[in-house]
């Protein structure tokens, strides 16, 4: 039986055949994983929104054919890892998700957007939270 | 709902590797059922599935993913549920599965539940399969050609 140390929960992770089921099944993740993660409504639709532009341009980006993207909730936080992607991927993926007249949309909502290389391989860190969340 | 085709409960040895359309891994807590059951929603939506196969689909998965919550890890570790999600021409198959302590093994109930017979009655073909190294594996399979409707 394979358990995970006490305290520590099994990761949550989606991985999505590059296709028309992207956009539905990751929006919906992380519409939830938002709302559980207790994001005020106008984050909430930020990290729809963020979800959205990944799943319109990381599908030409991803290494094996499927979007692959692990999520981290936290108090008022929801982080994602999207990847593995081609070199290159990462940032191709931020350019190109800019929006003519309103400018990149993914780097003006996350809160954290940074690239990681893994050898051959990269991912993309996004990282949403509430503003106001110290309490 | 009820299948028309024959329903088979049984165990298989062999595990089959399938490419899947979607998979998706949570900790295998109870409120994760929800969020499964909004993807089926959303996968379903997508496909423009039948009403009343979405409604099978929820049923089963609900109850497979359930089954996971409840009996596969002890209750000071949670473990991952992985469901995967194959949408083919004729039909439509899940697959839910845990690393837990597999079938037949749970001591926190005292008889044979109502789960996995309900899943037999709604699922077309449902194989049920030990997971190698523990765990347990319950492939559901659903015809998207429902009951009454036309040929």
């Amino acid at each position: 039986m394979t358990t995970n140390p006490e305290g520590v929960d099994a990761p949550t992770t989606v991985s999505i055949a590059a296709g028309p089921l992207v956009g539905p099944i990751l929006r919906r993740v992380v519409g939830m994983l938002a709302a559980r993660a207790d994001l005020p409504l106008d984050r909430l639709d930020d990290a729809v929104l963020v979800a959205d532009l990944i799943a319109a341009r990381a599908p030409a980006h991803v290494l094996h054919g499927t979007v692959d993207v692990a999520f981290e909730p936290g108090p008022r936080t929801l982080s994602l890892r999207v990847g593995p992607l081609r070199p290159g991927g990462g940032d191709a993926l931020v350019v190109d998700a800019a929006v003519p007249g309103v400018g990149n949309v993914i780097e003006q909502l996350a809160d954290e957007l940074r690239v990681s290389p893994e050898g051959e391989r990269e991912y993309l860190h996004v990282r949403l939270e509430y503003a106001g969340a110290t309490n | 709902m009820g299948s028309y085709a024959q329903t088979q409960l049984r165990p298989v040895t062999s595990m089959q590797r399938v490419d899947t359309d979607v998979k998706l891994t949570l900790p295998a807590r109870p409120e994760n059922v929800s969020v499964i059951r909004h993807v089926l929603g959303a996968f379903a939506e997508a496909l423009r599935l039948p009403d009343d196969l979405v409604e099978d689909l929820r049923l089963a998965v609900t109850e497979a993913c359930t089954n996971v919550v409840r009996h596969a890890y002890p209750p000071e570790h949670t473990g991952p549920v992985e469901i995967s999600i194959l949408p083919l021409e004729e039909h439509v198959t899940v697959v839910v599965s845990d690393h837990g302590r597999g079938i037949g093994t749970s001591s926190d109930t005292t008889g044979p539940g109502l789960g996995l017979p309900l899943i037999a009655a709604i699922a077309d073909v449902v194989d049920l399969q030990p997971v190698p190294g523990g765990g347990s594996r319950v492939a559901m399979t659903f015809s998207r050609q429902r009951r009454g409707d036309v040929a």
